[in-house]
């Protein structure tokens, strides 16, 4: 019984000590990846951000998908109603993970426009979080 | 005349802010009962067949009599504890973590603190 209790405490502190050592070192390489597989909606670069946005705007299955470009307007050019508009603000709101407040949803008239809205919310957050 | 005419449209434009911030909400909450993603679609075609089922409507008070309807059973269908955003106010990230103010600077020597000097 002793030895198993020796046994033991020396690996927990073997494994410890070595935790503490490998940290500062590796912490950089390990956590750097591991943080951009977790969060989907991690901040990236405003053109990836731009491509995602477009992908998920010729996916509605009420929008000619040919017809999609940055400043097609939702209600003029791509021929949404009130509704379908709440549905694709809803969508977006899922990819990107963020929340937008009713009134802003509204203003939301194009790809660039919503493009502009989730940058800065990713910037917002980036700097509270 | 055409004040009449202002009015009516000023109530149509109120009643259409109405219905967009309804639909908005319900569907909302309908993605906070489905369990499922599957489920979801479905409970969502259908609330959308329920909002196009009066488009037609013309009468303002037979409206204004629709929209208080379906707000009431909003209000009571409403979910207990709604999806937040985890970032957003009330999510479970909220304000976790937060930066540290500038000009403090973390050191990971835990407990060799002297050894800088």
């Amino acid at each position: 019984m002793q030895h198993l209790r020796n046994a033991l405490t020396k690996h927990v502190r073997l494994s410890c000590s070595a935790r503490v050592l490998e940290f500062p070192a590796a912490g950089g390489l390990v956590h750097a990846p591991r943080r951009q597989l977790c969060a989907s909606s991690a901040a990236t670069s405003f053109e990836d951000l731009k491509t995602r946005v477009l992908d998920l705007v010729k996916k509605y299955d009420k929008i000619d998908s040919s017809k999609v470009t940055d400043t097609a307007d939702f209600q003029k050019d791509l021929s949404l109603d009130s509704l379908d508009r709440v549905e694709l603000v809803m969508a977006i709101e899922q990819e990107f993970s963020v929340e937008i407040p009713d009134d802003k949803a509204d203003k939301l008239s194009c790809c660039a426009d919503v493009v502009k809205y989730i940058s800065e919310a990713q910037t917002m957050k980036k700097e509270s979080s | 005349m055409s004040g009449a005419v202002a009015g009516y449209l000023a109530r149509r434009a109120a009643q259409k802010e109405r219905v967009r911030l309804l639909y908005r909400r319900t569907l909302k909450d309908t993605l906070n009962w489905a369990v499922h993603r599957h489920l979801f679609y479905q409970d969502a075609s259908d609330l959308r067949e329920k909002f196009e089922a009066n488009k037609h409507v013309e009468d303002l008070d037979t409206i204004d009599r629709l929209i208080e309807e379906a707000e009431a059973s909003y209000e009571k269908w409403q979910h207990p504890d709604p999806y937040i955003v985890p970032w957003a106010p009330g999510g479970s990230k909220f304000s976790r973590n937060p930066p540290p103010p500038p000009g403090i600077e973390i050191v990971y020597n835990y407990g060799k603190e002297d050894d800088l000097n």
